[in-house]
C-alpha cells in the first residue's frame, strides 16, 4: 500500500467526515449501547476501505447518490452478523452449562472452541436448512449417507449432492 | 479472511474429490486422477488443502457441544429441522465420545508446536509432544493414562501405594503396561507406536483373544486392534523430541518433512522429486522456520512459501 492518498482514499475520507456521526447515531438507536455501535460504525467504513476492486460503488469512486442508504445497507449486514454471533455464543454457553462438570472445558479451551464454532457457522451461513443439517449430521455425528437420507426422508443421491455443496461452501469461506 | 479467493466451480470439484476419496470406494485410478487434477492448477491444490482443513476443523469439535450449538444458533427453519432431530436422537447424545473431538476436553493437551512436561501424582514424569492430548485416571486399582492423540514420553516412578498399582497407557488400539521403565507412545490414525528405552513394556491389543507382547529396552512395535508386532529395533534418538530437538540420521527427506510438519501449524509438503534425498542432523523444534531455511544449505532443494502456513520443499529450479 502506498502512503500517498489516492482518489479512493480521499472519497472515503469525505464520506467518513460527512456521515460517520450520523451512522453512529443510527446504530446506537438500534443496539441500545454505545460500544457495539461504535465498533459497527467503524467496521462499516473498514468494509468500504477493503472493498474488492470489482465493487460497482468503488469503480464509481464512491460517488454515491444515496450515501446514507448505502451505509445502512452495509451496517445492517454487520448487525445481522453480530446478532448471529451473539446467538451462537448464547447457545454455546447453555450447552456447556448442561455438560457434566468433569467434561467441562477449561476457559482457554472454551474460547478456542467458540472461535472454531463461529468460523464454521459463518462459513455455513446462507446454506439451506436441509443442506446444513445434512452436513452437520455427517461431519459431527458421523452418520452415513443412508442414515441421513432416512432421517430427512430424502434420497441418498440428494444427500451426496448436499454434502458436496456444503463442503464447497466451506472451502470458499473458511480461512 | 482468506487471502486467495477460490472459484466456486473449483471448490465444488474439490469437494467431490474429497468425498470420493474419503468414501473408501475410490480405486487407484481415481486417486491418480485426483492427483492429476490437483497438479493441474494451483487453485486446485489450494481447494484440496482447504477441504482437508475443513475436515480437520470438524474432527476437532466435540459433537456433543458442536451439534446443539450449530443447530440451535439458527433463527430460520434449520433450527426446527435440527431441533427435531435432536429430540429424536438416542439417549447419551450429549456424551462426548471417544473421538479426536475428546481432545478439546482432555485433561492435558498441547497445541501444534507446543510441548509440555508434567509430574504426575505418583512421581511419574510425563511429556506431551506436539498436538497431543491425554486424560489421567488414577484410582485405587491402577494408574491409567489415556492417550487421546499425539505422542507421549513416560518415565515411570515406583508406586508408593501397597500393593503398587500398575501403570497403564490406553490407546485406541490397545493397552500398554509399564514394567519399571522409560518409553514413548505415539497415536497414529490406525495404529499406535510404542518404543521402549529402559525396562520393559507389555503391549496388549484391544481385540479379545489376542495375546500380549512384552517389549524389552531398544525394541519398538506397531499395535493395531488385532495385532502387536513384529518388534523392530528402536531408531537411535527416536526420543530426541523430549529434548526439544529432532535428531535424525540418513532419514529420507519425505519422512523428515512429515516429522517436522507435526510441529508446525498449516501445511508442509515435500515434492516427490526430492523426497528420496537423505538428511542427517540435529534440528531445533522450537523454530521450524529456521530449520526450513537451513535446508537449501544442506541439500539440493528450495523452500517455497505460498503463505507462512503453506510451505513446499521442492527441487531448486521448480
Amino acid at each position: 500500500m502506498s502512503s500517498v492518498p489516492t482518489a479512493h482514499d480521499r472519497a472515503l475520507s469525505a464520506l467518513y467526515a460527512d456521515h460517520h456521526g450520523w451512522l453512529l447515531g443510527w446504530l446506537r438507536r438500534r443496539l441500545g449501547n454505545g460500544w457495539d455501535a461504535a465498533d459497527l460504525a467503524q467496521d462499516t467504513f473498514v468494509r468500504l476501505l477493503l472493498a474488492p476492486d470489482g465493487t460497482p460503488e468503488k469503480q464509481r469512486g464512491w460517488q454515491l447518490d444515496e450515501p446514507r442508504a448505502y451505509l445502512t445497507l452495509i451496517a445492517k449486514r454487520l448487525l445481522a452478523n453480530l446478532h448471529r454471533r451473539r446467538a451462537l455464543e448464547q447457545a454455546y454457553l447453555e450447552t456447556l452449562a448442561q455438560l457434566p462438570a468433569p467434561l467441562a472445558p477449561s476457559p482457554e479451551q472454551r474460547a478456542l472452541l467458540l472461535e472454531a464454532l463461529q468460523q464454521i457457522d459463518a462459513a455455513l451461513d446462507g446454506l439451506s436448512a436441509p443442506v446444513r443439517t445434512t452436513f452437520l449430521l455427517a461431519q459431527l455425528e458421523g452418520l452415513g449417507y443412508a442414515a441421513i437420507a432416512a432421517r430427512l426422508s430424502l434420497s441418498e443421491r440428494t444427500i451426496k449432492r448436499y454434502m458436496v455443496q456444503a463442503m464447497a461452501r466451506c472451502i470458499v469461506h473458511m480461512p | 479472511m482468506s487471502a486467495e479467493p477460490l472459484d466456486e466451480a473449483v471448490a465444488l470439484r474439490a469437494a467431490e474429490w474429497f468425498f470420493l476419496l474419503q468414501s473408501g470406494d475410490a480405486t487407484e485410478a481415481d486417486r491418480q486422477r485426483c492427483a492429476r487434477w490437483r497438479a493441474a492448477h494451483p487453485s486446485h491444490a489450494l481447494a484440496w488443502e482447504r477441504a482437508q482443513r475443513v475436515g480437520q476443523a470438524f474432527a476437532q469439535l466435540p459433537p456433543g457441544v458442536a451439534l446443539p450449538v450449530l443447530g440451535r444458533a439458527r433463527r430460520r427453519t434449520a433450527v426446527r429441522a435440527l431441533a427435531l432431530l435432536l429430540v429424536a436422537a438416542p439417549a447419551g447424545w450429549l456424551a462426548v465420545r471417544q473421538t479426536p473431538a475428546r481432545d478439546w476436553l482432555a485433561d492435558h493437551r498441547t497445541t501444534t508446536g507446543e510441548r509440555q512436561a508434567l509430574a504426575l501424582a505418583d512421581g511419574t514424569q510425563l511429556q506431551l509432544d506436539t498436538a497431543s492430548a491425554v486424560d489421567i485416571e488414577f484410582d485405587s486399582a491402577q494408574r491409567l493414562i489415556r492417550l487421546r492423540s499425539g505422542a507421549i514420553h513416560i518415565q515411570t516412578a515406583p508406586d508408593a501405594q501397597v500393593p503398587p498399582r500398575p501403570l497403564r497407557v490406553a490407546t485406541a488400539q490397545g493397552t500398554l503396561q509399564a514394567l519399571g521403565t522409560r518409553f514413548t507412545v505415539r497415536q497414529e490414525a490406525g495404529h499406535a507406536l510404542v518404543a521402549v528405552f529402559e525396562g520393559a513394556v507389555q503391549a496388549r491389543p484391544a481385540a479379545a483373544g489376542v495375546g500380549a507382547l512384552v517389549l524389552q529396552a531398544g525394541q519398538q512395535v506397531r499395535i493395531t486392534r488385532g495385532q502387536a508386532g513384529p518388534t523392530q529395533p528402536v531408531a537411535p534418538q527416536a526420543d530426541s523430541w523430549t529434548r526439544g530437538v529432532l535428531h535424525v540420521r540418513d532419514m529420507p527427506l519425505r519422512d523428515f518433512v512429515a516429522e517436522l510438519g507435526r510441529y508446525r501449524p498449516g501445511v508442509l509438503r515435500c515434492d516427490p522429486a526430492v523426497a528420496g534425498l537423505r538428511i542427517s542432523g540435529v534440528f531445533q523444534l522450537r523454530d521450524t522456520m529456521a530449520v526450513l531455511d537451513s535446508l537449501p544449505q544442506a541439500l539440493p532443494v528450495a523452500v517455497a512459501y505460498r503463505s507462512p502456513y503453506w510451505v513446499v520443499v521442492t527441487a531448486p529450479d521448480s
